[in-house]
C-alpha cells in the first residue's frame, strides 16, 4: 500500500537536506576566507558580503557556512553518545532492575548533578587542550543522563507487557528480547528524544561558546557567534539575525523530520 | 507597544559613535568632566527614581576576592578597597605621593631612616583614634605577618619599624627609591581588629557597610574622614560579569558607572544618557613568549614576530583604535621611565619577518599556540587578530583559551606554555615592577627571559642611590627588552568609562584604582 | 517505610559519589588554589606554606575523607578566595536558585501538559501547521538570547523590572520576584516547547496502540479514552522527561542569572570552579546532587502511581 509522505516529513527533509548541502559547502568553500579581517568592520549586507561582517571585518556568511558545519557536527556527535549510552543504560536499568538499576542509576543522578562546566573542564585537561573534540566529548556526556532516565521508565514499562513474558516463555534470551522485541517498540520515545536532544545539543554548545568553553576563536560554531553577536546589536544588528536563523533552520528541520517520521509511523505500529 | 520597539531598534542601529578624535595617549589626564546643563537629556523625568539620594551604582564585572588589604589578590579588589583603605602615603592622580595617614615624612641622610609623623586625630571607621601602635602593627602585619598571603616582596628592605611618641620609624637594611611607592599599599588598620575579612575597617573616606558575595557591595562616606570627605552618600557596586548585563543595568538606570568597557559595550548607550571617558589601563597588554621554549628560544624568531605583528592593526581590528601602541615594558604613565623611541622600534616588514625565520631555520613558518584566560574577551581578541597577522609570515597559531585557574598554574606559576596574552601593570605606582620580572633569576619571570646584560643592568638600577642614574639605568633595561625581541609588546589598553551624565569628577590614576570620593553629581 | 529508607540510602550514596567524583576533577584539572589565593606575585614559599596551611600537601583521599568527615559533622569548610565560611555565603544563593528553578518548573508544568494535549486533539486543524512552526522556533531559541531579548522588553521599553538592580529579598521582595520570574521564563520557554513536542507524540503513537483503536471501535467516545487511558500511558515518559527537567534546572539557571544578574547558585559555581574554591563547588554540587535524586524519587513516584506495574517491577 503507497502511503502518501507526511507534509512534515517533507518539508523536514527539504530543510535538512538544503542545511546538509551547507554543511558540506562549508567544509569545501565558503565565498571568502572565513578568518580573514580585510572587509571592514560591520558593513551592511550587501551583494559582495550578503549576510554582512563582523566585528574584525569578517564576511558573515562564510563563518555561517563554517559555523553550521561545526555546530551540525557537535550536535549530531553529542546526540550520538547520549543516546547510544543513555539506551544501553536505560535498558539494562529498565529491564533488569534491582541491584544494576540502583548502581547505574545513582551514578547517573551523580552525572547530572555533576557541574557541565567541571566536566569540560575535566576533558579538555585529560584528552589534552586544544582537541576539537573534547566539547563534543563534553556535551556527549552531560546528554547521557537524560537519555537513560526516559529510556529506563520506556523498558521497564514495556518489560511487563504480555509480548515479553511470551518471548520468555518461548526461551528467548534477555539480549534477544531487548533488542528484537523492545527496541523498536521504544522508538516511540526515542525518535522525540533524539530529536529534542538534538535541539538541546544546539542549545548547550551555544550556552557552552557564552560560557568561553566551547569551539576556540577564530574557528566559529553557530552558538558561538550567536553569543558573540548579542553583544553587537546595536552596531551589526544582521549579525545575530542571521547567525539566529541559521540556529533556528537547522534545527526546525530536524525537528521537523521527527514530527513527520512520528505522524508517518500513525497506523503501521 | 510595537511602534516603540521598532522606533528603539532603530535608533540603536543608528547610533553614532559616541566620541571622536581622541587620539591622545590618556596619560593620567583626568576625563572632563561632562557639563550636562546645555544639554539636558530628554530622558530626564523617566530617570527619576535614579535622582532621589545622593548615591551611584557602579558595574563591576568581576567579583571581589578577600577584602583583607592583606589578602586581597584581585586586581578589582585593589581597585574599590582603595577607597576604604589608606597607607601612612597615598598617590594623587598626577602620579605624586602625598602624606596620608602620616602628616610628614622625613627620610634620614643615609637614606636607611623614614620617619612618619602621624596626622593628628585621623578615626578608623570603627571609631578609635589611629595611634602609633596601630600603625607598627599594620606594617609588621605586611610586612612580616604570620599569613603568608600577607607579605609583600617590595617591603623586604625593612629592617625595624619602630613606635615613637606620635611618629613611627622604619630603618631598612639598603636605601630604596622606591620604598615610599611600596609603603602606600601598607594599609594601617586597627591593631587586632580581626574581622578585616567580614568587615573591613581603615581610613579611607568611604566606609565598608555590607556585601553579597557574587551580588553586591555598599560603601557609606566616612563623616569623621581627616581629608577631604567624599560627596556621595553611599556607592553600591553590583558584580554582573556578562557584559551584555553590564550594559543593559546602565541602560536600564540600574547602574551609573562601569569602567573598562569595550567598545562593543560603549557603541550600545545613548550618548544623550551617558558619556564615555577614555582613560588608560596602565598595563603593558603583549604576546608573551616563552623565552625558554622553542621556537622562540631564538632571537631570531622573537624578532620576526615583532617584525609580522603591526601594533595599529591589532589596536585598529580588536579595539576600534583605542589604545596606545607600546614597544617594550613600560606605559606612557609613568613618563620619567617612558622611552617613546622604543614603540617603532619593530616597523612591520614581512619581508624581514620571513628572512628572519628562514635564518633560524623556520623558512616555512611554524605552528604555535596561544594560551589565552577566556574570561578577558579583549585579550582573545587580541589572539584571534595575531592569527590572521601571523599567517601572513607562515606562522599557523591555534588560540586555545583556558579559565583562570588553569592559566594562572599552567601558565604564569608552572611556565607551561608556549605563547600568551596578558597584560601586566604595576600595582603601586613603580617603574620597577614592570621589569624587575625579566631578571632571569626572578620568581615571577614567567616568560623565562634570560639575559646576562639584563640581570647586570638590572642589578646596578636597583642599587642606583641617585635618581636620575636610576632612571637611565631603566631606559636601557626597556631598550634591551625591545632589542631583544623578549615579548611582543602590543599596547596600553583603553580604559573605557560609561558615565551617566550629570555624575562628575571621574578621576584617572596612574594606578588600577576607582576613586569614588571625587564623583558627584551636579546640582 | 522501607521504601523511605532505601531512599535516603540512595540519596546518601549519590551524594558520596558525587563529591567523590568532583573532588576527583579537581585532582586532574590543573590549577592550584594556593596560586589563585596569592594571585601573581607569590614565591615558591609562600606557595608551599600556604598549601601546608590549607592541607592541599596530604595525600588525595586523606585530604577527600577529612572533608566528608567535616560534611557529616556539619562543618562544610571555609571558602578559599573569601575566606569565610561556605554555608554563610550559598545559603542566599540557594534560595534564589530554589525559587528561580521551581517557577520555572511550575511554568513547565502548568504550561507543557495542558497545552501538549490540547495541541494532539487539535492536530490537523488550520492552525496546526502554525502551531508546529511556533513550537519548533521556541526551541530553538539559546536562553541567554531570550534574557537579553526580555531585559530589552520588559526592562527597558516597558520598565516592569531593572536589569542589572537585584535587590535581594529582604529589601524588595516583589522587584526581585519580577527578575526572578523573567529569568523563570526564559529558562522555561524552550523546555516547555520540547515538552510539549514530548507529550504529543507519545500521546499520538499511543492512540495507535490496537487498545486505543479497539476501544474506539467498541464505540467509546475518542475523547474520554484519550482522557482516561492513553493519557495515563503517556505520563510516563513524560513524568521521567520533567523529573530530569526539574533535576537540571538548577545548573541551567547559570546563563540567565548571569544575564539578568541574579545572584544564584549557578552563577556562584562557575566562578568558585574558575577560582579552584574547593569547598564551595563541592558543597554546591552536593547540593545539586540532592536535589537532583529528589527530582528522580518525585518522578519515580509518581510514575509508580500512575502505573503500579512499575512498583512490582521494582520489588521482584
Amino acid at each position: 500500500m503507497k502511503k502518501k509522505i507526511n507534509p512534515y516529513l517533507l518539508a523536514g527533509l527539504i530543510i535538512t537536506g538544503f542545511m546538509l548541502l551547507v554543511t558540506i559547502i562549508g567544509v569545501f568553500w565558503t565565498p571568502y576566507v572565513p578568518t580573514a579581517m580585510k572587509y571592514g568592520k560591520f558593513q551592511m549586507p550587501s551583494a559582495a558580503h550578503i549576510f554582512g561582517t563582523d566585528n574584525f571585518g569578517r564576511d558573515i556568511f562564510s563563518r555561517v557556512l563554517k559555523g553550521t558545519a561545526t555546530t551540525f557536527s557537535i550536535a549530531l556527535l553529542t546526540v550520538s553518545i547520549g543516546a547510544v549510552a543513555g539506551t544501553l543504560i536505560g535498558a539494562v536499568t529498565g529491564y533488569f532492575g534491582g541491584f544494576i538499576d540502583d548502581v547505574l542509576m545513582r551514578l547517573n543522578d551523580a552525572l547530572t548533578a555533576f557541574p557541565s562546566f567541571l566536566l569540560a573542564l575535566l576533558i579538555v585537561s585529560l584528552v589534552g587542550p586544544g582537541k576539537k573534540y573534547s566539547v563534543v566529548l563534553a556535551l556527549g556526556i552531560v546528554f547521557i543522563p537524560s537519555f537513560a532516565r526516559v529510556m529506563r521508565t520506556e523498558f521497564a514499562s514495556l518489560r511487563g507487557r504480555n509480548f515479553v513474558t511470551q518471548a520468555r516463555l518461548m526461551g528467548a534470551r534477555n539480549g534477544r528480547i531487548l533488542l528484537v522485541h523492545l527496541l523498536p517498540n521504544t522508538i516511540r520515545v526515542l525518535l522525540p528524544a533524539l530529536t529534542i536532544g538534538f535541539n538541546n545539543a544546539v542549545l548547550a554548545e551555544a550556552s557552552m561558546s557564552f560560557l568561553g568553553i566551547g569551539v576556540t576563536p577564530p574557528d566559529a560554531s553557530l552558538g558561538y557567534m550567536l553569543s558573540e553577536a548579542q553583544g553587537m546589536l546595536a552596531s551589526g544588528p544582521w549579525y545575530a539575525i542571521f547567525t539566529g536563523l541559521t540556529i533556528v533552520l537547522l534545527v526546525f528541520g530536524v525537528g521537523l523530520i521527527g514530527e513527520g517520521l512520528q505522524a508517518q509511523n500513525r497506523g503501521v505500529d | 507597544m510595537k511602534k516603540r520597539i521598532l522606533a528603539v531598534s532603530l535608533a540603536l542601529v543608528m547610533i553614532v559613535m559616541l566620541f571622536t578624535g581622541c587620539g591622545s595617549n590618556g596619560t593620567q589626564t583626568a576625563a572632563p568632566s561632562p557639563s550636562p546643563e546645555e544639554e539636558a537629556p530628554s530622558a530626564a523625568p523617566e530617570k527619576s527614581e535614579r535622582a532621589s539620594g545622593n548615591e551611584v551604582s557602579i558595574g563591576i564585572a568581576q567579583d571581589f576576592d578577600s577584602l583583607d588589604p592583606d589578602h586581597m589578590t584581585a586586581a578589582g579588589t585593589k581597585e574599590v578597597l582603595f577607597n576604604v583603605f589608606e597607607g601612612l602615603v597615598k598617590p594623587t592622580a598626577a602620579g605624586d605621593i602625598v602624606p596620608a595617614v602620616a602628616s610628614s615624612v622625613e627620610k634620614s641622610e643615609d637614606g636607611l631612616q623614614y620617619t612618619f609623623t602621624l596626622r593628628e586625630g585621623v578615626k578608623f571607621h570603627n571609631g578609635e583614634t589611629v595611634t602609633a601602635d596601630d600603625v607598627v602593627y599594620s606594617i609588621e602585619r605586611r610586612w612580616n605577618g604570620e599569613d603568608t598571603a600577607a607579605q609583600l616582596p617590595a617591603l623586604g628592605v625593612i629592617e625595624s619599624v619602630e613606635a615613637g611618641d606620635n611618629s613611627v620609624t622604619i630603618t631598612l637594611t639598603e636605601p630604596s627609591n622606591e620604598f615610599l611607592a611600596s609603603i602606600m599599599t601598607a594599609y594601617i588598620l586597627p591593631k587586632d581588629y580581626a574581622d578585616q575579612e567580614t568587615s573591613p575597617c581603615g581610613t579611607g573616606p568611604y566606609k565598608f557597610v555590607s556585601r553579597e558575595v557574587q551580588d553586591n557591595l555598599v560603601l557609606e562616606r566616612f563623616a569623621d574622614y581627616w581629608g577631604e570627605p567624599g560627596h556621595l552618600d553611599k556607592v553600591t557596586f553590583r558584580i554582573l560579569e556578562n557584559a551584555e548585563g553590564l550594559v543593559l543595568g546602565l541602560q536600564s538606570g540600574a547602574l551609573d558607572l562601569v569602567a573598562h568597557m569595550t567598545t562593543d559595550q560603549t557603541m550600545q548607550l545613548d550618548e544623550k544618557e551617558f558619556t564615555i571617558a577614555e582613560g588608560s589601563m596602565n598595563l603593558v597588554q603583549a604576546l608573551y613568549l616563552n623565552n625558554a621554549e622553542k621556537p622562540f628560544d631564538d632571537v631570531r624568531v622573537r624578532q620576526a614576530l615583532c617584525y609580522a605583528v603591526d601594533k595599529q592593526a591589532v589596536i585598529d581590528l580588536a579595539f576600534d583604535g583605542y589604545g596606545t601602541p607600546l614597544g617594550t615594558s613600560m606605559f606612557p604613565s609613568f613618563s620619567k621611565y617612558y622611552d617613546d623611541s622604543l614603540t617603532d622600534y619593530y616597523q612591520q616588514d614581512l619581508a624581514k619577518a620571513k628572512e628572519l625565520l628562514a635564518e633560524a631555520g623556520y623558512p616555512d613558518g611554524f605552528d604555535m599556540t596561544i594560551t589565552v584566560p577566556s574570561n578577558y574577551t579583549p585579550h582573545v581578541n587580541t589572539a584571534t587578530v595575531l592569527v590572521e597577522l601571523l599567517r601572513e609570515v607562515g606562522i599557523n597559531v591555534t588560540v586555545q583559551p583556558v579559565d583562570w585557574g588553569t592559566w594562572l598554574q599552567d601558565v604564569y606559576t608552572d611556565r607551561k606554555f608556549q605563547s600568551t596574552i596578558t597584560g601586566l601593570t604595576s600595582d603601586n605606582m613603580t617603574a620597577r615592577k614592570l621589569l624587575d620580572r625579566f631578571a632571569s633569576t626572578a620568581h615571577n619571570n614567567f616568560t623565562n627571559y634570560s639575559n646576562e646584560e639584563y640581570d647586570e643592568i638590572f642589578a646596578q638600577a636597583i642599587a642606583a642611590t641617585d635618581d636620575a642614574e636610576q632612571v637611565g639605568l631603566y631606559k636601557q633595561l626597556e631598550k634591551n627588552l625591545t632589542e631583544n625581541a623578549a615579548n611582543v609588546y602590543l599596547q596600553d589598553m583603553a580604559d573605557l568609562v560609561a558615565v551617566r551624565n550629570g555624575l562628575q569628577g571621574l578621576t584617572f590614576y596612574p594606578l588600577y584604582v576607582l576613586d569614588v570620593s571625587a564623583l558627584s553629581w551636579a546640582a | 517505610m522501607k521504601y523511605v529508607l532505601k531512599r535516603l540510602g540512595l540519596l546518601l550514596v549519590t551524594m558520596i559519589l558525587v563529591s567523590f567524583l568532583t573532588f576527583l576533577a579537581f585532582q586532574l584539572v590543573s590549577g592550584d588554589p594556593a596560586v589563585t589565593m596569592l594571585g601573581t606575585d607569590a614565591t615558591a614559599a609562600q606557595l608551599q606554606t600556604l598549601r601546608h596551611e590549607l592541607g592541599l600537601d596530604l595525600p588525595f583521599l586523606t585530604r577527600y575523607f577529612r572533608w566528608l568527615g567535616g560534611f557529616f559533622t556539619g562543618n562544610l569548610g571555609v571558602s578559599y578566595s573569601y575566606r569565610q565560611p561556605v554555608w554563610n555565603l550559598v545559603s542566599s544563593k540557594l534560595t534564589i536558585s530554589l525559587c528561580l528553578s521551581l517557577m520555572s518548573f511550575v511554568l513547565i508544568a502548568v504550561i507543557s501538559i495542558p497545552a501538549g494535549i490540547f495541541s494532539y486533539s487539535r492536530t490537523g486543524g488550520p492552525l496546526s501547521w502554525l502551531r508546529t512552526v511556533f513550537n519548533q522556533l521556541c526551541m530553538a531559541v539559546p536562553p541567554f538570547f531570550t534574557g537579553i531579548l526580555f531585559s530589552w522588553c520588559f526592562g527597558i521599553l516597558l520598565k516592569i523590572f531593572t536589569p542589572g538592580d537585584f535587590p535581594g529579598f529582604d529589601s524588595d521582595f516583589a522587584e526581585s520576584m519580577r527578575h526572578i520570574f523573567f529569568g523563570a521564563v526564559c529558562l522555561a520557554i524552550p523546555r516547555i516547547a520540547m515538552t510539549i513536542r514530548m507529550l504529543r507524540s507519545t500521546v499520538v503513537s499511543e492512540m495507535n496502540k490496537a487498545y486505543v483503536r479497539t476501544a474506539i471501535s467498541r464505540g467509546n467516545d475518542r475523547r474520554s479514552v484519550l482522557m482516561r487511558h492513553v493519557l495515563k500511558n503517556s505520563m510516563l515518559s513524560v513524568v521521567s522527561f520533567l523529573g530530569q527537567t526539574l533535576a537540571e534546572l538548577v545548573g541551567a539557571g547559570i546563563v540567565v542569572e548571569q544575564v539578568l544578574g541574579i545572584p544564584g547558585l549557578g552563577r556562584f559555581l562557575v566562578a568558585s570552579i574558575s577560582h579552584r574554591d574547593y569547598p564551595v563547588v563541592q558543597t554546591i554540587v552536593v547540593i545539586l546532587a540532592f536535589w537532583v535524586v529528589l527530582a528522580g524519587t518525585a518522578a519515580d513516584l509518581i510514575n509508580q502511581a500512575i502505573d503500579p506495574r512499575l512498583r512490582q517491577g521494582s520489588r521482584s
